[in-house]
């Protein structure tokens, strides 16, 4: 395996994939654009660049980025294929994100004040400020009022919110002995409110704002990291059923009294009832995936265009069409990869705050993709979220890459150096 | 470390849930897809099997309502006027699809239809192929857009018909949506989340009490079963089985014949008269004006309905005000009124007149209908006296249009969001003008307004009628 020659190495089969991929798309357009091929030539020479840059300066985990970037080249040759335009402002976006995973693993491992306990209360400070900005000036696109414009250009707060709560959370576990309890006297009674209290109403609210953005996905998704650290973390089981209660009477009267919440159910159980109208995306979703098969069309050869949202949230269903089942199958193989990568990194960490860090960012990896793609095969109900490292996006891709970031510097063990590092190799 | 452990469950369970999803994939692509891909609105089925310029649909005098400009598939869909026929035609769209009359005359839009097929041929030689067909419609520009105006924003519908032909003259309603592309794709997801539900016809899905309006239907079975001289002393309330109805306003108005009845609408005498007809008169007598029947239309209009099986004498009370049970539609209402306004029959309602191709010939051409008759040529003129007096000296004077008969009824009618104490009614007119010679019908409504039909509605059905008149 060790072979220069051998194409059997993991880069340079991430590098063929777009070759061929970026000469079909050349071929097929038809009008032969040598900026096609230009462009693909370009994400190759990155990713190579990027994956011997990891491995030389040995900064970590050499498959986490390896991976990312596979599933960023299957997103970018489908969105390319569909619109040229965006599939380059994507590329673009990429190039972005790459500086910005170097920046970040180079700043976090630099400054390694990330778990210090001042910053416990600051985290979801910023997550509220940035909450509160996006209601106050947020725009609603698609249904959601998730969007900010600054200086002409738009971004979806919760994307960077998302890992602020992970930060929030390690934070959380970290210091939870010495983090102070609220004290205070109502009527003569002492009132005391223990750490995990607080902890826990902080972290509803985040949900809290995500559900008054209608960012149903968004609340899910904080949930589900919530509740599987503190599955990991937190052996008060008391205290884990209650959340238990808590979320099941939540969801309950969610689907009970929220109007939008029921839409999205009933069109679940019955897309075809009104399949022109609210049904249409999801069945459209369907059709897609059924014309796909097991083998695909063939990229450029199906029609996903016809699919509403099919660069962003329904990117899944344009890649089962184009490249089939398998091609699916393959996409999802690669996030359990990350995730097992995610998780095996975590493993070897002693540092609660790191060790939560990197279980709170794989998790959110994982129930993200899970979230949104079985939203769009309708095996649960639709929630619009991003497919993190393939929807079109940069908000997505941005955040997607911070935290893929963050993760390389965890997994190369040099930011807890100074604590309690037994595991460096 | 029992922390690691936990992680390990966890990794466990996020592998099952991406085993889950592979599954669930194999099993739609083996079992689920053979009937899904197969739907009709799956498109790739009808990929554009040839590349015709879509056809325009003009109003009654030429007017351009719909166009398409660019080529083979890259054709956009151009609606000059924005929402205003939003429920008339409906929106033609790559992403989405077709609605309304866009969905309907798809064959004949786009130009995959037997009609053209013996001139395709001649096209073809004289290299004149590419074009599907023009769509000309009973609908007057000016009149839908000052009846679009006249709602000012506000939800409800206003139907305008030609009693004499059934011609649709105007249908209007709000909310409207953009149907142009890029609108749509901009407000897609909004608009179906919306509790407003700004897809649908307001004027031929929307069902609603009928309220007062509702007279018109029980005053003519009343004359056309003997019960023409019936009177009643109202006294503002009366008590039938234990149920109380009242007048608005609890006002009594003495001793009441049918007329005088019928333009003061009073509750109280119609609710007794509803119980003194009886079930079947009440029941064949709306059934006359079209409830419990499918209209037949170029769109697809809901059934208005007349529900009751066998019915108490409160149901009677009730349904003869228009209360209870009873739901219409706007355009069956107005289709009542034109049925009046045309000696007792009414005409089958249409929307398209003409369909023509490139070069102006024309392949289709409807022709007025009979769809059945309501009443007698006698009660006609009799209700439509009624419908004078109730306009002239009744709750309808804000109806009246100077130098023209007018005919007309209102209605306020108390809906599930109406509370004991009023609010939240839908203000109902429907009538017609001249009443001496009846060229335009029209049904109003304006939903959950709260005021009355006499104040809110029949200003409304005055401005269209009078702009059609002029």
């Amino acid at each position: 395996m060790d072979n220069i020659y051998s194409i059997y190495k993991p880069v340079r089969m991430v590098m063929l994939f777009n070759l061929l991929a970026f000469i079909l798309i050349f071929f097929y357009e038809g009008n032969y654009d040598y900026s096609t091929l230009l462009w693909g030539l370009g994400i190759i020479m990155l990713i190579y660049l990027v994956y011997t840059l990891i491995r030389w300066k040995s900064w970590g985990d050499e498959y986490l980025f390896l991976i990312a970037s596979m599933l960023v080249s299957i997103g970018l040759v489908m969105i390319y294929r569909l619109n040229p335009e965006i599939g380059q402002k994507q590329i673009i976006w990429f190039l972005g994100g790459t500086c910005l995973f170097f920046f970040i693993y180079l700043v976090f491992n630099a400054v390694p004040v990330w778990s210090s306990k001042r910053l416990y209360y600051v985290y979801p400070l910023l997550s509220f400020v940035l909450f509160s900005l996006t209601l106050f000036f947020g725009r609603r696109i698609g249904g959601a009022i998730n969007w900010i414009s600054i200086a002409g250009i738009t971004i979806q707060p919760w994307e960077i919110i998302k890992l602020l709560f992970v930060f929030f959370s390690a934070s959380y576990y970290k210091h939870r002995d010495s983090l102070k309890s609220l004290n205070f006297t109502v009527r003569g009674h002492d009132i005391q409110v223990k750490s995990i209290y607080i902890y826990g109403i902080l972290s509803y609210m985040h949900m809290g704002f995500l559900i008054l953005q209608r960012e149903w996905g968004g609340a899910l998704l904080f949930f589900s990291i919530y509740f599987t650290l503190l599955y990991i973390f937190e052996s008060n089981v008391k205290f884990m059923l209650a959340n238990v209660i808590l979320a099941a009477l939540g969801g309950l009267s969610g689907i009970l009294f929220l109007s939008h919440i029921q839409t999205r159910i009933d069109i679940w159980l019955d897309p075809w009832a009104d399949i022109s109208g609210k049904g249409y995306q999801i069945t459209q979703s369907l059709f897609a995936i059924g014309s796909g098969g097991f083998f695909g069309t063939g990229i450029g050869l199906g029609r996903p265009e016809l699919i509403p949202a099919v660069h962003t949230d329904f990117i899944f269903s344009a890649i089962c069409e184009e490249m089939g089942i398998f091609g699916g199958a393959g996409v999802i193989l690669l996030y359990f990869l990350m995730v097992y990568r995610g998780i095996k990194i975590s493993l070897k960490i002693e540092d609660v705050f790191y060790k939560a860090l990197a279980l709170g960012i794989t998790v959110m990896v994982g129930f993200q993709t899970f979230i949104i793609i079985g939203g769009v095969i309708k095996m649960i109900p639709l929630t619009g979220i991003t497919l993190p490292f393939i929807s079109y996006g940069g908000s997505s891709l941005i955040s997607s890459f911070i935290a893929l970031g963050v993760l390389q510097a965890i997994s190369s063990g040099k930011s807890f150096h100074m604590e309690d590092n037994h595991e460096r190799k | 470390m029992k922390e690691n452990k936990k992680a390990l469950r966890v990794l466990a369970i996020v592998c099952m849930l991406f085993l889950s999803l592979i599954g669930y994939l194999t099993y739609f692509e083996i079992f689920l897809k053979e009937s899904v891909v197969a739907n009709s609105y799956n498109k790739r089925q009808w990929e554009y099997s040839n590349n015709k310029l879509r056809g325009s649909i003009y109003d009654r005098d030429g007017e351009t309502l719909a166009y398409s400009e660019g080529e083979g598939t890259d054709q956009v869909r151009i609606y000059p006027h924005n929402g205003l026929y939003s429920h008339v035609i409906g929106y033609h769209s790559i992403i989405y699809g077709n609605s309304f009359l866009e969905s309907v005359y798809q064959k004949e839009l786009s130009g995959n239809t037997h009609l053209g097929n013996i001139l395709d041929i001649k096209n073809k030689l004289t290299g004149e192929d590419g074009f599907g067909n023009n769509l000309h419609l009973t609908i007057d520009h000016e009149l839908q857009r000052k009846a679009l105006d006249l709602l000012k924003g506000r939800n409800g519908a206003i139907v305008a018909v030609n009693p004499k032909t059934g011609e649709i003259l105007a249908m209007a309603g709000n909310p409207i949506f953009n149907p142009n592309e890029s609108d749509l794709v901009e407000n897609w997801s909004i608009m179906l989340e919306s509790q407003d539900s700004p897809f649908i016809s307001r004027s031929l899905q929307g069902l609603y009490a009928p309220g007062s309006t509702f007279k018109l239907v029980t005053a003519a079975a009343a004359l056309e079963n003997g019960y023409e001289n019936y009177t009643f002393e109202d006294s503002g309330s009366v008590v039938i089985d234990g149920m109380t109805i009242r007048n608005s306003g609890s006002r009594s108005y003495g001793a009441l014949d049918l007329t005088r009845a019928f333009s003061l609408s009073s509750n109280v005498y119609f609710a007794t008269l509803g119980v003194e007809l009886g079930e079947s008169i009440m029941k064949s007598g709306a059934e006359n004006f079209g409830l419990n029947k499918n209209l037949p239309f170029n769109l697809s209009v809901r059934q208005s309905t007349f529900p009751y099986k066998k019915m108490a004498q409160t149901e009677l009370a009730a349904s003869a005000i228009g209360q209870g049970q009873i739901l219409v539609t706007p355009i069956q209402m107005a289709m009542a009124a034109s049925a009046i306004a045309n000696d007792g029959v009414m005409m089958e309602p249409y929307l398209v007149s003409n369909i023509t191709d490139i070069n102006r010939n024309i392949l289709f051409s409807a022709t007025p209908k009979k769809y059945g008759t309501s009443v007698s040529i006698q009660t006609a003129e009799k209700l439509t006296d009624m419908m004078v007096e109730a306009v002239n000296s009744g709750t309808g004077k804000n109806a009246k249009i100077s130098g023209v008969l007018t005919a007309g009824k209102t209605g306020t009618a108390q809906n599930e969001k109406s509370s004991a104490e009023g609010g939240n009614e839908h203000a109902w007119f429907v009538g017609f003008a001249p009443a001496d010679d009846p060229q335009i019908a029209v049904a109003v409504i304006l939903e959950y307004s709260g005021s009355s039909g006499g104040s809110a509605a029949a200003p409304i059905a005055k401005g269209v009628m009078e702009a059609w008149l002029k």
